[in-house]
Parts: C-alpha cells; sequence; structure tokens
C-alpha cells in the first residue's frame, strides 16, 4: 500500500532512497514517453494500410454479392446451393507471429484461397458462368479479408498497447513522481526543523551552563 | 492450421460456401449472439467473418468481447467498422476515421 508523505521516517537514508526513487521513476517515465510515442509512429505507419484494406473489402463484398445474387437468380437457388456443397477444395490458415516494439502480433497466411474452375469440385457443363464468377468474387473477398485480419489485430494490438503506456506514463506524471516528490519536501522540512530544534536545545543548554557557572562563581565570591 | 469460418444468415453465408468455407453458421437471429461467443472460444479457428449488420443483435458486452478477441480474430464485413473506429477514437483521443465530408 502506498503510504502519503507524512507517513515516511523523517530520516536521512530515507530522503536518499526517496531520491534514488525519483530518478529511477523519471529514467523510467521518459523511456515510456519513448516507447508511447514509437507505438503511435508505428499506429500512423499501418492506419493507412487499415483504411484502404476496410474500403478494399467493402468494394470486394459488393461485387460478390451481387455476383451471388445474378447467379441465384440465373441459374436458381438450387444449382447455387448444389454448387457449394461441391466444392473440394479448402480455405486453410496458418498463424505465425512476429514482434513488434515488443508487441507480439499475428502474421496470417492462407492457402488454397483461390482456385481454377477444374479443382472447384463442381461440373462445368451443370453449372454457369455466373456461379463461377460468384465463386471467383468470393474468394477474393477471403483473400482480402484474410490480409484485413492481419492488419486490423495488429492494429489492436497497438492500439492496447498505446492504451497500456498512456496508463502507465500518467500514472508516473501525475501520481507517482508527485507523491516522491513531496515526501522528499517533506522529510527536507522535518530535517532542518530537527536541526533548528537542535540548535536552540543546544543554545538552551549551553545558556543554562553559563548561567550555572555565573552562579557558581558568584555564589564563590559571596 | 487453422480454418475460416462464418457466422450468419443464409443469405450471407451462401457466397463464403461457393468460395470453399467448410466452416458455414447460418443461424436464427435469436440464436446469434450465443453461436458468436461459442466461435470466439473455438481455438481451432483462425478468422471469423460476420456481418456488420447482424452485430446490432448482440448485447454491447458480447459484441465488444468479440471485437476484442484475437484469436479468431473476428472480422465485419458489409458495414463501418465502427468498433475499431470507437477503440482508435479512446487509445488516440482524436477521430482518424473522420473524412472530410463527415
Amino acid at each position: 500500500m502506498k503510504m502519503a508523505p507524512q507517513d515516511v521516517k523523517p530520516t536521512r537514508s530515507e530522503l536518499l532512497e526517496i531520491k534514488k526513487r525519483i530518478k529511477l521513476t523519471q529514467s523510467g517515465y521518459k523511456i515510456l514517453k519513448m516507447k508511447r510515442d514509437g507505438l503511435i509512429l508505428e499506429f500512423f505507419k499501418i492506419l493507412e494500410e487499415a483504411k484502404q484494406i476496410r474500403g478494399k473489402i467493402q468494394k470486394d463484398y459488393d461485387d460478390a454479392m451481387k455476383k451471388a445474387t445474378i447467379a441465384e437468380a440465373v441459374d436458381g437457388a438450387i444449382a447455387v446451393h448444389s454448387a457449394a456443397f461441391a466444392r473440394r477444395s479448402h480455405p486453410e490458415i496458418s498463424l505465425r507471429s512476429r514482434n513488434l516494439m515488443g508487441i507480439v502480433v499475428p502474421k496470417i497466411d492462407a492457402t488454397l484461397v483461390k482456385s481454377t474452375v477444374d479443382q472447384r469440385g463442381y461440373g462445368i457443363i451443370g453449372t454457369s458462368t455466373y456461379i463461377d464468377e460468384a465463386t471467383a468474387a468470393f474468394e477474393k473477398l477471403v483473400e482480402t479479408m484474410v490480409q484485413a485480419a492481419e492488419i486490423e489485430t495488429t492494429m489492436k494490438k497497438l492500439l492496447d498497447e498505446i492504451e497500456k503506456t498512456k496508463r502507465r506514463v500518467n500514472a508516473l506524471e501525475y501520481k507517482v513522481i508527485p507523491e516522491l516528490k513531496e515526501s522528499e519536501s517533506f522529510i527536507q522540512l522535518r530535517l532542518e526543523e530537527m536541526e533548528r530544534e537542535n540548535t536552540f536545545r543546544l543554545k538552551r543548554i549551553k545558556n543554562k551552563a553559563t548561567a550555572r557557572a555565573a552562579a557558581e562563581a558568584a555564589a564563590a565570591m559571596a | 492450421m487453422m480454418e475460416f469460418a462464418v457466422l450468419g444468415s443464409e443469405e450471407f453465408t451462401l457466397g463464403f460456401r461457393l468460395a470453399g468455407v467448410r466452416r458455414v453458421y447460418a443461424v436464427r437471429p435469436e440464436e446469434y449472439e450465443a453461436k458468436l461467443l461459442e466461435l470466439t472460444e473455438d481455438s481451432t479457428l483462425g478468422i471469423l467473418a460476420i456481418n456488420s449488420s447482424d452485430l446490432t443483435t448482440v448485447s454491447a458486452h458480447g459484441r465488444r468481447k468479440a471485437m476484442e478477441n484475437i484469436s479468431p480474430v473476428v472480422i465485419q464485413v458489409g458495414g463501418e467498422e465502427d468498433d475499431l473506429r470507437e477503440k482508435v477514437k479512446s487509445a488516440i483521443g482524436v477521430d482518424l476515421y473522420k473524412s472530410e465530408s463527415d
């Protein structure tokens, strides 16, 4: 539990300890501030990519849905459904990780996303080009989504780290360092006060001793 | 190896079946949130695709849990990525997704 500045022991060793802690905290604060700035720079680098990929997803999705609707209208829902259930190849995702300023971010790769007509598993004669076009459009959408997953996850992780670092920087700047400084000045004031009290006490003792010596001298004279 | 999954209405998921996605979950709106939360716990999934408009039926807690999930990554299609926009706003303090026309 954190102690109030008045709860610390007003001793020289405690003052030295607090001074050491202030120095350490200030260097930690500077490092965290640099980390926060570095993370924000990385974030801005990725932001443009994220905006572009979001636009691409939207475009690919609209295109794919349009083509699927046309395929259903021309060939009928049953033909589209049977083509969908006949698919042989299935997209697979591999997740690796990489380090970005101390944050582990994913590197996502996908295999078997795009396929040729003969790899799709449904008959060429029984289906129309509209189904092929819709399939190709959805394969393109899946590919874009895999790219977006990597970028958006990196962005989410960066944002979490930025928030965490910001909170730490603020805690050091507005709470920890001011409290330590307050404790430091409290101990300094207390030590000065104790020194003044001591000087005063010594002076009184000296005065008393002088007075006693004078009294004794006077008594001897009489 | 992980898999790609899709959650949504029959209409939304059909195209993904055409693209060869095996893990397709076509659910009714009342079952949507439970299924979404169940899939976000599935470690065999790498990416989960959902429709942005379906997210309006999900509670704020469920939505936040799903969108902050990393494994699988939940990707919205068919609308704006408002959750990411909000996250940027709270972390950076400025709405960086705001265009000049907004």
